[in-house]
């Protein structure tokens, strides 16, 4: 009965937004999976900027995806899903760079530069996320999806320090300002507060069948809005959620 | 084991993303010496053949000579921000005896370019008594610097203070609110007046939150501006003669609110000024050269004498101060005349403004500075 009930309200979901109200809706025809996967990916700008030199570390994190999805057929090959995870997106790494603008602003007072050296990147963000998608299924075992999502963030995070370098102010003619690499000689900073509470993107990915109810699935997701506010100019260039999801999953009904 | 398979993939991915590198924008002359022993005579030590560590606000490159009328052109190698090309020609030689010449830094992308004068001068001693009338702006306009001028009308920037560190956590602040401003209002005509300010947001998240108003013969870099304060007040400049008292005028009025570090308030506590001087040997035991920063300048064993006040009363009116040099470290004459010895002489606001601690507008005015020394008994003084 429960199933039915979330069922219905995805379903909903996706009827509100991609079907026409019009459409004969049999409810006993929707399929329903359970998921959980394993987020792998970064919060990284579009095309690495040429002044970041490397990639010094990079750490997985416990980021994991749980939710359910409910497809429903609208031919023999084709259907349509809506969905909702409850997932983590995180990144910790560390990078070097090379004349890295950065403008910082803290309440009134502004610092704007330009950052060579050693830089620890933490994000974290936990999120509900709704995809909706419309699947392809190209053999028996075998079905693609894609289409638009959309998360709002439950609890996000974006701090890191600038360590083992040195802030040219403004130009790269300007004072130079190390910065050390010993803890209190770090510039540390958190911009968890100009982090946008909702992203939106595009999910591509497969689902496998391989034995009875269980299956495989693999995905893609894109953000296509930064995960700051617009008008945050910090850093160089927006950054983006880009993460691939493993995962398995479990057919409902 | 698939984990590590995945953080490789992964790091490949993100790796062959990299792009090529970009050229250097940078364009400093890091270092600055002339080579060839056969030019040794023209200076008083082999060290000042060399300029290291030449600060990034610098611009003016002085080796100091004996005899500016006997110099010969001299080739002046640098080291360069790397990929960056110095017209004229690194090692050239060039015709200084015309005064300076100047040297234009090209980046790698030759997109940036910097100019700096090289100088060669007679030594000269600082004028022992100092107004505070020379001042002018700093050359990006945001604060105001000090200079002496020689008997024979030479510029001379030996005053340093923390202005340009104050720059960069508030670069919106106007010069006359900076902690280190000329005031009209002077014993007579301009004194130099310091103030403890509040450096801001940039500040407090350092761990720094206020800057005491100073001034101080010497250099100021700013490299260490945000991580280690102390390291950037580079005290004293070459002395020739003892020293024997400095004199002048203050008046002080401290701040309010006295805070600790953490800008948590001190009641009861007053703050306090501080001016002191001390001569000392500018080369270490290896025979380095060596430069005393704020957490050593009065404790180093390298100390022959120093110069301080018990205590500087509140004052609202000028009030006389008379420091007198202490010490029975034999002084070496040979090595004072040929600029063995720095004198360090300081000016500031607040007296543990160097830990952090100090009440915000604390202000210490100062005018009319003598420093007396020993006339024509350095040679007895070696004994």
């Amino acid at each position: 009965m429960r199933y039915k009930q979330l069922s219905l309200i995805l379903f909903c979901l996706a009827l509100l937004t991609a079907l026409p109200a019009t459409a004969q809706i049999n409810i006993d025809n929707i399929q329903l999976k359970a998921r959980v996967g394993y987020n792998i990916g970064a919060t990284a700008p579009m095309g690495i900027p040429a002044s970041i030199r490397g990639i010094e570390s990079f750490k997985l994190m416990p980021d994991f995806r749980v939710g359910f999805d409910a497809m429903y057929p609208l031919s023999e090959k084709f259907g349509i899903t809506a969905a909702l995870y409850y997932e983590m997106k995180g990144m910790d790494s560390e990078v070097t760079t090379k004349g890295y603008h950065m403008k910082v602003t803290m309440d009134v007072d502004e610092m704007e530069g330009l950052y060579t050296g050693h830089v620890r990147q933490k994000v974290q963000q936990r999120m509900l996320t709704i995809p909706l998608q419309l699947s392809y299924r190209i053999s028996e075992k075998v079905q693609l999806i894609g289409g638009p999502y959309l998360s709002l963030l439950l609890a996000k995070e974006f701090s890191g320090y600038a360590f083992d370098g040195y802030l040219r102010k403004d130009d790269p003619t300007g004072s130079k300002v190390v910065m050390g690499s010993q803890e209190g000689e770090w510039a540390t900073y958190d911009f968890s507060n100009d982090m946008r509470s909702y992203q939106v993107g595009a999910m591509v990915g497969v689902n496998w069948d391989i034995y009875r109810r269980l299956g495989l699935s693999a995905d893609l997701s894109w953000g296509l809005t930064g995960i700051h506010h617009s008008d945050f100019k910090t850093v160089e260039q927006p950054l983006y959620p880009i993460y691939g999801t493993i995962g398995i999953f479990y057919r409902i009904k | 084991m698939k984990y590590y398979y995945y953080i490789a993939i992964l790091t490949m991915i993100l790796t062959s993303c990299i792009k090529d590198e970009p050229q250097n924008t940078e364009c400093d002359i890091l270092e600055a010496w002339i080579e060839g022993d056969h030019l040794a005579q023209h200076f008083f030590q082999n060290t000042d053949m060399r300029i290291r560590d030449v600060s990034s606000g610098t611009e003016l490159l002085t080796f100091t000579i004996r005899n500016h009328a006997a110099l010969p052109a001299m080739p002046v190698y640098f080291k360069l921000s790397s990929g960056a090309v110095i017209s004229p020609a690194n090692g050239s030689e060039q015709d200084f005896s015309n005064g300076p010449v100047s040297y234009v830094v090209t980046s790698e992308d030759g997109q940036w370019h910097r100019t700096y004068q090289v100088d060669f001068r007679e030594a000269s001693l600082p004028s022992s008594s100092c107004d505070f009338e020379d001042f002018e702006m700093s050359s990006n306009g945001k604060y105001y610097i000090w200079y002496d001028t020689g008997d024979n009308g030479t510029i001379d920037r030996i005053w340093a203070s923390g202005n340009e560190g104050f720059m960069i956590a508030n670069p919106n602040a106007e010069a006359k609110d900076y902690p280190t401003v000329p005031d009209e209002h002077g014993f007579d005509g301009y004194c130099v007046r310091l103030t403890t300010r509040a450096t801001g947001s940039w500040g407090k998240a350092f761990k720094k939150p206020i800057a005491a108003g100073n001034l101080f013969l010497g250099a100021f870099d700013s490299k260490y501006a945000l991580t280690n304060t102390l390291k950037t007040t580079q005290m004293g400049i070459p002395y020739t003669k003892e020293p024997v008292k400095v004199t002048g005028y203050y008046k002080y009025i401290p701040g309010e609110v006295f805070t600790d570090k953490d800008s948590k308030e001190v009641p009861g506590r007053i703050d306090e000024p501080s001016i002191y001087s001390v001569l000392y040997l500018n080369h270490d035991d290896q025979g380095n050269e060596m430069m005393l920063h704020g957490d050593d300048v009065l404790t180093s064993p390298y100390i022959v004498r120093t110069a301080q006040v018990e205590s500087l009363p509140a004052a609202s009116e000028w009030q006389p101060f008379e420091l007198i040099f202490k010490g029975t470290v034999p002084i070496d004459a040979a090595l004072l005349a040929n600029r063995g010895y720095n004198l360090a002489l300081v000016f500031s606001s607040s007296k543990t403004g160097d830990t952090f601690e100090g009440a915000v507008g604390s202000t210490l005015y100062i005018d009319k500075v003598k420093i007396s020394f020993q006339t024509d008994q350095t040679t007895e003084n070696a004994q």
